[in-house]
């Protein structure tokens, strides 16, 4: 299809926050983030003529970027992790924690509501650290699912993976959040042993169920 | 997934598609309605939904100032 340079422009300054904020998480650097995006920009101009549609030019961008990224960090005799296909279909335990099932009393409420103390202590600066210490292929999944709330097929065209992996890579990489921010929460002396339950089923069976939460929608 | 209801184990397989809004409208409906029934997963709903949304706040919308006016440039220069 290819772009026109006043759509190119207009389409690229609309993204310029995004691009920046994606950036400066991926190399958490201002001023490598600020060549990235440049790099970026450049590169897709030159390349306008893969962009297949309009409606896609977000995700052609971004994959721009994520690939400017991976290409840099090579240069820079960086190895990524990268994570094959296989990987992420398989070992399920390792995709699966979750601070909630760590916290969570289902009959201590009396005791208060451990999950929203965890949820209301926990500041920006433990989301940010916790979100630079994944490792580059989780880091981005996260930012661009849950920071600029990217469909799944969006990013599935973004980062070249078929949606399954996109799922799969999500999943790791959100239980692998919640491990670093439960670690800063015990490091803050949050969740003692005496919170945390060992195999306590999570909840009961459909039709076993006789008590309705409250009507908001989640 | 068909219409009868879901357990506890397909309502957090599918806990994350529904937060991320990527279920179809009968798995959603099914979502819907175990969580209107399951106290312990609307509870882990809404806490993975708190931590989604607590997320989102560390998107920056706004480029800075001085990395604006170099790819202004740069866009100019093209």
């Amino acid at each position: 299809m290819g772009v026109s340079k006043e759509l190119f422009e207009k389409q690229v300054l609309g993204l310029l926050g995004p691009l920046q904020g994606v950036a400066r998480r991926l190399t958490r650097n201002d001023t490598e983030a600020e060549d990235l995006v440049a790099e970026t920009v450049t590169r897709a101009w030159r390349a306008r003529d893969t962009l297949e549609s309009e409606a896609a030019f977000r995700s052609w961008l971004f994959r721009i970027l994520n690939n400017t990224f991976i290409s840099d960090l090579r240069r820079a005799g960086a190895r990524p992790k990268t994570e094959s296909i296989h990987a992420d279909e398989t070992n399920e335990d390792e995709a699966y924690f979750s601070v909630f099932e760590q916290v969570h009393q289902p009959f201590l409420l009396w005791f208060g509501n451990p999950e929203q103390e965890f949820l209301d202590k926990l500041l920006r600066e433990d989301l940010d650290r916790a979100l630079a210490t994944l490792p580059e292929h989780h880091r981005i999944v996260v930012i661009l699912s849950d920071l600029e709330e990217f469909s799944y097929s969006e990013i599935a065209e973004t980062l070249e993976v078929p949606i399954g992996t996109v799922r799969s890579r999500l999943a790791r990489a959100r239980s692998a959040l919640q491990k670093l921010l439960w670690q800063q929460a015990k490091d803050y002396g949050l969740g003692s042993e005496e919170s945390t339950r060992d195999g306590e089923k999570p909840c009961p069976q459909a039709g076993e169920q006789s008590v309705a939460p409250s009507a908001r929608k989640v | 997934m068909s219409n009868k209801p879901i357990d506890c184990e397909q309502a957090l397989s599918i806990l994350y598609d529904y937060l991320d809004r990527e279920l179809g409208e009968h798995d959603h409906e099914a979502m819907e309605h175990h969580l209107s029934v399951c106290k312990s997963c609307f509870s882990r709903a809404e806490f993975e939904q708190r931590l989604k949304e607590k997320m989102k706040s560390l998107r920056e919308a706004q480029p800075a100032a001085d990395s604006n006016d170099r790819i202004k440039q740069l866009l100019k220069d093209l």
